[in-house]
């Protein structure tokens, strides 16, 4: 489903973000990957989500390749990730319901089956009462399930979380992990990455550690 | 942010469609000041009728000649005495008539250049029944030197008012969408085309542009309305200046949200405090 296969990404010319990584995520994995700030982390996402290109080595997801990915095929390979961000990335001036609602909008989907999809993912996420309401008006852990809720409504294969707990109270953030393992139950891939190497020992789950831009222990 | 970019876009346009009319306005002088370019040429004394008919009819056939007027002698000498009447002694002195008759030839658009004044000219003096061709030679000379000058005065200002419009408008433009990032960097997300995230930007800008080009059309309007009824009546070729502002400022709104736009998007880069 995603092979990262002898990745190296550099920036500012010689500076290592990642080194010769290996990396195999199968349908229905749920993989933490943990590591400091300035480990590598958001870099592999990145390359997942095909926002950066590697240097050296390729990643395929999907049946897309790295190498031969067209910019205008990026859109594509995007609506089959689910990614969710420390910061939501929310639309201040759209209610929680339109915030889904918008990822299937932008690709041409409405009525009611497009209500329907995005009801469903709102009350998997817990939020369908909050529905009419606004992101400023609800917690940093509703927010985070808000952008669950956007990132699911597509039904990806897999959802990539970058430091999802990351502006959240420990309380709010087990509750978040709580739901995407309850996601990936329901057999969608996830990829969380984070930097609470305490918190994801307490959840349980498979373990990537990363450090200066190598993979330690799987 | 749409209502301010809508008037600096304005602003910008009235400038603009102030300078195209301002342009109609000084063609519109120059053309009536080349009107008045013609050729004199002075006849010999007591030249038949018909020769002087004949000649008249030769003088149309050439080329570059737009009209032939024929002044008798009689006819020049009351012209005269016209220009003269405020000296009753110089008309008392003028005893016999001393005035030729003579043709005024006007030339056609095109000809009135001081080269073309002179081939014109010195084709007709080869016409024996001509004493002597004018076409005051300093006077068009000067009327060249000055259209030129001014021609190349109001290229230059309309380079200037055509680059700040078009640096104004982009950058308001960019400004709106900057202002809406989060929400380009959303449809990123989630995996909308370029096309998808374009066609909203380039619809707007089009939109607040071709608002902004009536409002700036209708505000040159009123003030045309108002100078001709209290001060002077200038040339306004409605279709030509509404029109422009109007197709001009959609067109900067579609080009500047455009390019806007595709940056913006390009810049994007899901940014975080991580690596």
């Amino acid at each position: 489903m995603i092979e990262i296969r002898n990745v190296s990404k550099r920036f500012k010319k010689a500076w290592y973000a990642l080194k010769n990584v290996d990396l195999s995520i199968a349908k229905g994995d749920f993989l933490f990957l943990t590591g400091t700030t300035g480990s590598g982390k958001t870099t592999l996402l990145r390359l997942i989500y095909m926002d950066i290109f590697p240097d050296e080595g390729e990643v395929a997801v999907a049946g897309f390749l790295s190498s031969t990915i067209k910019e205008e095929e990026i859109p594509f390979l995007r609506r089959r990730i689910g990614i969710i961000f420390q910061d939501f990335k929310l639309l201040k001036d759209k209610t929680i319901y339109e915030n889904v609602a918008f990822a299937l909008e932008v690709t041409g989907q409405s009525g009611k089956k497009m209500r329907e999809k995005v009801m469903k993912v709102l009350t998997l996420v817990g939020l369908s009462h909050k529905r009419n309401d606004f992101p400023y008006t609800l917690s940093g852990g509703e927010q985070q399930k808000t952008a669950i809720a956007r990132a699911l409504v597509r039904e990806p294969f897999i959802l990539l979380a970058d430091e999802p707990t990351g502006n959240i109270d420990p309380e709010g953030s087990e509750d978040i992990i709580k739901i995407l393992q309850e996601v990936n139950t329901a057999g969608t891939a996830v990829l969380m990455a984070t930097h609470d190497v305490e918190l994801s020992k307490k959840m349980g789950g498979k373990f990537l550690n990363l450090e200066q831009g190598q993979i330690l222990k799987t | 942010m749409t209502f301010i970019a809508i008037g600096i876009m304005f602003f910008s346009l009235f400038l603009f469609g102030a300078f195209l009319w301002g342009t109609f306005n000084l063609f519109g002088v120059i053309r009536l000041a080349r009107e008045k370019v013609e050729i004199n040429a002075f006849l010999r004394e007591n030249l038949p009728e018909k020769q002087i008919e004949e000649l008249s009819g030769k003088l149309m056939s050439m080329v570059g000649v737009e009209s032939v007027k024929y002044t008798s002698k009689e006819e020049a000498l009351s012209k005269f005495q016209e220009e003269i009447k405020d000296a009753p002694s110089l008309i008392e002195a003028v005893k016999t008539n001393p005035l030729p008759a003579s043709f005024s030839i006007k030339l056609k658009d095109g000809f009135t250049s001081p080269e073309k004044v002179k081939e014109v000219s010195e084709k007709i003096n080869i016409f024996d029944e001509f004493i002597t061709v004018e076409y005051g030679e300093s006077w068009i000379n000067r009327l060249d030197r000055v259209v030129k000058i001014l021609f190349l005065f109001d290229i230059l200002l309309g380079i200037v008012i055509g680059f700040a419009s078009v640096f104004v408008i982009s950058n308001t433009i960019r400004l709106t969408v900057l202002a809406r990032k989060r929400t380009i960097e959303v449809m990123k997300l989630v995996g909308a085309t370029e096309k998808t995230i374009h066609t909203p930007f380039i619809l707007a800008g089009s939109i607040e542009g071709g608002v902004a080009g009536v409002m700036s059309g209708g505000l040159l309007y009123l003030i045309y309305q108002v100078t001709s009824k209290f001060f002077v009546k200038f040339y306004f070729p409605h279709n030509l200046i509404i029109i422009g502002t109007v197709v001009f400022g959609i067109i900067l709104g579609m080009i500047g949200s455009k390019l806007a736009v595709k940056s913006t998007s390009k810049e994007i880069k899901f940014e975080t405090s991580n690596v």
